[in-house]
Parts: structure tokens; C-alpha cells; sequence
């Protein structure tokens, strides 16, 4: 058994044989022709052109019809590619002055186009060279007189393994039963993952070295959900996985008729489910999703990949049509939260390097040095307000003491003041919060609490900074753990201390979406979770399953415990009882 | 000829589908039109040229026009940039 980890570009499980894409070699069988030959090679070109150009469309068709628009959309980009003047003219004067063959021709003029490609650093921009690939491929097989059987030509489901697979090839797996892909290379943004996503098909890229330590034949596991490609897995992986696959089409298949029911738990505890959201990465599934509103939009895209920072206008815009996107339901905006592992290009004041970034001048701390970036986008998501009947909320990262907040208040009044002395108003007051994700803050709650609105936990960097582990450090990755004692009890204290002043609780961490630690959230009396889209009917459907009365005693018993191992106990104890 | 710099002001900058749109409105004109950004110039009615220059959102992109319609290319170019490419976002 063989295990390689890779990055998680669609979702599910997928067990079966493995049947290996033969390498995609541009065969140039003939480098040169004669001079008399010229003419009969830009026929060639021409005559293969035109073939791509009707299969392309027939392939938008179907697509079309089968993915919608925003996917169709993809196959006239590869259109365009097909007709673009440089790719044409680069061919065709290749064959004439330097009598090359069509082959030789194409072959050379896309390595000259994916090395201007290569140099490119962003990584969406980079990722567009497998079009130009594709597109060159299929022509190439146009001119041998069409040779791609190979998909046509598996008989039973399979899992295909790749050095690369193109979108093209993606369209057509499904009929040719391929029920999961994995690929050497390949990262989350590439055309191939998000085709992979939008058909349902588990799939992992990345895998640097899969296409090589598979035969054709051997047993695999895809685990879209970890990332993972299990090559050959003994018996008791195999069942493992069977098990975890059943369970994930059980759920997937009862997760869409519950998509319209409340938030609510067995015994009829209700609390506000809300969606983390990112505009770059909407699609159609998550716009399906009824939510309860907006509980996390990071706004530190904005500020990133610019020379210059965001201006009011531009901001303003964002935030409206985010707005719009959530209708009448309520939307949170996080104050830009930059600094540590996110630096935006353009010059801060007084800002240097940090040597320990992740507590060093980050969220309010950096806007508090660089007032006026905090001042415009105050403006902006306040201006937004104007326009929304939406609840619009504020919420301020990195908070440790109540000075802080003190100042972002003062500086939230003036924002205020100015818009209203321009003659607007926002249709409902603006609710400031703090994220609480510093242990101070936690414990020193009750000094700062009767500023704020409300209280968001960020759990990702608060258990961070609770037990000192930098995740990303493997030494020490292990000892990230939700479980520990300290946790729970910091949770627990920060949601008390807000309830006594009547202001309301969240989670946005990933803690919100661990189905183990959900009935000790909801016991501790957390009044929202926000969590991504993919997570939402799952979480959803986990809290309807739960007994409040439980999760109430259950978290009450957790908060006595000493270590991490008894409350996993717990809880594991209390999964069986409601299984039997 | 027709020269001026032009903001990208949609958030996901010239990536495949806006590209395609200035590819395909630059090719119904006939004069020759120019893109530029830090060193690289490419043919507007390239796609593959217009993605080549990588231009994500907040950049700059100088475009030039020159032709006997480079008014009209240049408006309409202009116009796409404006409007966002009609991005959702």
C-alpha cells in the first residue's frame, strides 16, 4: 500500500481499478518538408483547423446543455484560441520560410507560447497554458486523422491517473466511465478541478509523482475530501473507505432535501447557520443554498495584488453587489485583516518585516498605524449601508484590548458623521463586533464587552495562540487541538461573558464545521456558526440530528475535564449511544 | 494613434473570459490595436496575447489605437474596462 498526498480538487470517494492515460508526446514524426511540399502542409493546417473548429462546437453544445453557460463559456475561450491570429501565424509561417512540417509547426509554436506562459508568477494566469495546450492537442490529433479512442475505448468504471488531463478530457469522462481522476500536476484554480467539481467526479491534482507509481489495473482509492491517492490498499483501508464512501452518497442524497428546512435542532433549539463567503469563488451550487446570511467576508483580497490600496469607490461597489448577492439576509464584513502571512504590494506605514509575523502588526493593529486605510473602508461598507435594507455588521480581527476597540469606535462615529453630514443615512444601524481570536481579549471580555455589538470566535488563530503551535511547523502541527481543555473553556467563558451583556455569539472557524465538537458548541449556548459553502448542509443537517438537552449536559461534563483525551472520550462515548 | 492608460477595475483582471471579450471586440475593428503592461506588448486581438500580460485587478494597461477607426476601437475598448467586462463581481 502506497499512500501520496496531493491537493483536494473535488470532492468524495472513489474506489475501482486504474487504467493509466498513455503520455501525451507530440509524436513529430517528420521535422521538415520539401519546398513543393509548403502548400500541401498549410492545406493540412487549414483542413485540421476546421475540423477542430466543428468538433469545438459541438463539444460547446453539449456543455451547454449539460454544464450551463458559465462552462460553455470555457469552450469559446478555446475557440478563440483556435482562430487566434498568433497561434495562425506563427504555424503557417513556420511551415512556409522554414519549411517545417504542420506537426513540427504547431508542436513548435505552443512550447514558444507556454514558455512566455512559464514565466508568468500568478498562479491563475500561469494555469491557462493547459488551454493553449488542449486546443494544440486536439489539433494535432485532427491532423494525424483523429486518434483519441483511448477514452472511448475503457470498458468498466475506472479511475484514471494523468500526468495531466486537459478540461477537453474532462467533459467527456463521465460517459466514458471514469469515476475519479488524479494528476501529477495541477493546483486548485485549474480548469480541470473546477470542471471536476461542477460534475461530480472526486478528483486530486498535485500528486507530482502518481502517473508514475501506478500500473494500469492496480486498485485505487481517490479521496477528494483528504487529497489522497491510496495505491494498492490493504484490507482494512479498503473497508475503511467502502464505509466512509456509502456514508458520503447517504448523505449527499439526504443533505439536497434539507436544503429548505429551519436551523433547528431535534428538541427545538434553533441557531443562525451562516455561509463564510468569497465572491472569487461563487458558483451556481452555493447560490442554491438557503442561508441565514453572510458571517464572514474577508475583505483582504482587496488589498492584495494592487500597487495601490482599494479606494472608497471601488470598495463601496464590492460591498453593494455582495449585498445584493444576500437579498435581505444579514452580512458581516471583516475590517481587512492584513499583516502576518498576508502583505498587500503597496507601502504601509511603519511597517517593517516582522520576524514573528503571527504576532506582530496585523489586523487593527496595522489599521490602527495606517488610520486612513481603516477610514476608507469604514466609509465604504457604511455607504453600502445606505443602500441596503440588509443588517450590515462590522467586525474588527485581531482585537486584545479594549483601547482598540475604543479607537475603531471613535473612528466608525466619524466615518458616520461624515456620511450623514453628505445627507444619507444607512437603513439600519451598523452593528460593530470584535473577533475574538487573542487569549486576552477572551479573558478580559468583560472590560471591553459594553462597546461592542457582538462577538465573533475566530477559532483557528485563538487555538493557535492558546497553545502556542504554529500549524504549519510539522514539529508541532499534531498539538493543534480543538479538544484541549483550554479551548472548550475559553469558548465557554467568552460566550458567558457576552450573554450576561446580552450581545450575541458566532464561530467562523473551521472548529464550527467538526461535527465532533458541534453538540459542545451548541451546549456552551453559541447563538451562530459560519461555515463555507461545501460544509453548509452537512453542518446543517448535524445540528437537526442533535439533542440540545444533551449537547447541554455533554459540554457541561467537558468543561470539567482535564485533558484533551478525556473530552474526545466524551464525545466519541456519546456518537455511539446515538448510533445504537 | 490613440494612447492612454486604462485601470483594471474588475476584480478578477484579464483572465480567460474577459480576454476573450477584448479579443473578440478588437477584432471588429480594422486598425491596429495595442496592449502594454511593464514589458510586454501584445496584439488586442490575440486572446493567448491578452492573457500572456497576466493583468490582475489595480493594474494598468496601456492601450493604443492606430488606424482609421482607432476612435471607435479605442471607445469601445475603453467601455469594456469600464463596465467591468460585466463580471457578476
Amino acid at each position: 500500500m502506497l499512500v501520496l498526498k496531493g491537493v483536494a480538487a473535488s470532492p468524495g470517494v472513489s474506489i475501482g481499478p486504474a487504467v493509466l492515460l498513455p503520455g501525451e508526446s507530440f509524436a513529430v514524426t517528420r521535422q521538415y518538408v520539401e519546398p513543393g511540399e509548403v502548400k500541401a502542409e498549410l492545406q493540412k493546417i487549414r483542413t485540421a483547423m476546421q475540423k477542430t473548429l466543428t468538433e469545438l462546437d459541438a463539444c460547446e453544445q453539449k456543455v451547454l446543455s449539460t454544464l450551463g453557460a458559465e462552462y460553455a463559456n470555457l469552450m469559446s475561450t478555446h475557440k478563440l484560441i483556435l482562430q487566434d491570429p498568433a497561434l495562425k501565424d506563427s504555424v503557417s509561417k513556420k511551415i512556409r520560410t522554414e519549411h517545417l512540417s504542420a506537426q513540427a509547426a504547431i508542436f513548435l509554436t505552443l512550447q514558444e507560447l507556454a514558455a512566455s506562459f512559464d514565466k508568468i508568477e500568478d498562479p491563475f494566469f500561469k494555469e491557462r497554458r493547459n488551454d493553449i495546450f488542449d486546443v494544440g492537442k486536439r489539433l494535432v490529433n485532427n491532423l494525424e486523422g483523429g486518434k483519441r479512442e483511448f477514452l472511448a475505448s475503457i470498458t468498466k468504471p475506472s479511475l484514471l491517473v494523468a500526468h495531466n488531463l486537459y478540461p477537453s478530457d474532462t467533459i467527456n469522462l463521465q460517459e466514458n466511465q471514469i469515476m475519479g481522476f488524479c494528476t501529477d500536476v495541477g493546483g486548485k484554480t485549474s480548469h480541470t478541478a473546477l470542471l471536476a467539481q461542477s460534475l461530480n467526479i472526486p478528483a486530486v491534482v498535485g500528486l507530482s509523482t502518481a502517473s508514475k507509481d501506478v500500473q494500469s489495473g492496480d486498485t485505487l482509492i481517490i479521496d477528494g475530501e483528504n487529497g489522497l491517492l491510496v495505491i494498492n490498499p490493504d484490507k482494512y483501508t479498503l473497508a475503511n473507505y467502502r464505509k466512509i464512501q456509502r456514508e458520503l452518497k447517504k448523505t449527499e442524497a439526504l443533505l439536497k432535501t434539507i436544503n429548505h428546512l429551519p436551523v433547528i435542532t431535534e428538541d427545538g433549539h434553533a441557531i443562525k447557520l451562516l455561509v463564510n463567503y468569497d465572491p472569487r469563488t461563487d458558483n451556481k451550487e452555493n447560490k442554491r443554498l438557503i442561508t441565514d446570511g453572510l458571517g464572514l467576508l474577508r475583505t483582504e483580497f482587496l488589498y492584495m495584488n494592487t500597487p495601490t490600496p482599494p479606494t472608497e469607490e471601488e470598495q463601496y461597489q464590492t460591498y453593494l453587489s455582495v449585498a445584493k448577492r444576500f437579498d435581505m439576509r444579514p452580512v458581516t464584513i471583516r475590517l481587512a485583516d492584513l499583516g502576518a502571512d498576508k502583505l498587500p504590494d503597496f507601502p504601509l506605514d511603519e511597517f517593517d518585516q516582522d520576524e514573528n509575523p503571527f504576532m506582530g502588526c496585523r489586523g487593527i493593529r496595522l489599521f490602527l498605524k495606517n488610520p486612513e486605510l481603516m477610514h476608507t473602508q469604514l466609509r465604504a461598507i457604511l455607504r453600502m449601508a445606505c443602500e441596503v435594507p440588509a443588517q450590515v455588521k462590522i467586525m474588527i480581527p485581531m482585537v486584545s484590548s479594549v483601547e482598540e476597540v475604543r479607537h475603531v469606535r471613535a473612528a466608525y462615529d466619524q466615518a458616520l458623521k461624515e456620511i450623514e453630514a453628505e445627507g444619507k443615512k444607512p437603513v439600519n444601524r451598523v452593528a460593530l463586533g470584535a473577533m475574538i481570536e487573542v487569549p486576552a481579549a477572551a479573558i478580559a471580555l468583560d472590560g471591553m464587552i459594553h462597546l461592542l455589538d457582538f462577538i465573533s470566535i475566530g477559532t483557528n488563530d485563538l487555538i493557535q495562540y492558546l497553545v502556542a503551535v504554529d500549524r504549519v511547523n510539522q514539529e508541532v502541527a499534531h498539538m493543534y487541538d480543538p479538544c484541549h481543555p483550554a479551548v472548550g473553556r475559553t469558548i465557554n467563558q467568552i460566550i458567558q461573558t457576552a450573554h450576561k451583556r446580552n450581545k450575541k455569539v458566532s464561530i467562523c472557524g473551521e472548529i464550527a464545521s467538526d461535527s465532533k465538537m458541534l453538540p459542545l458548541l451548541l451546549g456552551w449556548g453559541i447563538d451562530a456558526l459560519s461555515v463555507t459553502p461545501r460544509m453548509y448542509l452537512r453542518v446543517k443537517n448535524n445540528i437537526r440530528n442533535l439533542n440540545f438537552e444533551t449537547c447541554s449536559d455533554l459540554a457541561q461534563a467537558a468543561l470539567l475535564m482535564g485533558s484533551s483525551e478525556e473530552i474526545r472520550n466524551l464525545i466519541e462515548q456519546n456518537d455511539k449511544n446515538e448510533d445504537s | 494613434m490613440i494612447q492612454q492608460d486604462i485601470k483594471i477595475i474588475n476584480r478578477l483582471g484579464l483572465h480567460a473570459r474577459p480576454a476573450a471579450q477584448l479579443a473578440q471586440t478588437a477584432a471588429k475593428f480594422s486598425c491596429d490595436i495595442q496592449l502594454a503592461k511593464d514589458d510586454v506588448k501584445v496584439n488586442a486581438k490575440s486572446i493567448m496575447g491578452v492573457m500572456m500580460l497576466a493583468a490582475e485587478f489595480g493594474s494598468y494597461i496601456q492601450v493604443t489605437t492606430d488606424g482609421s477607426d482607432e476612435k471607435e476601437a479605442f471607445e469601445a475598448i475603453k467601455k469594456l474596462f469600464d463596465d467591468r467586462f460585466n463580471e457578476e463581481f
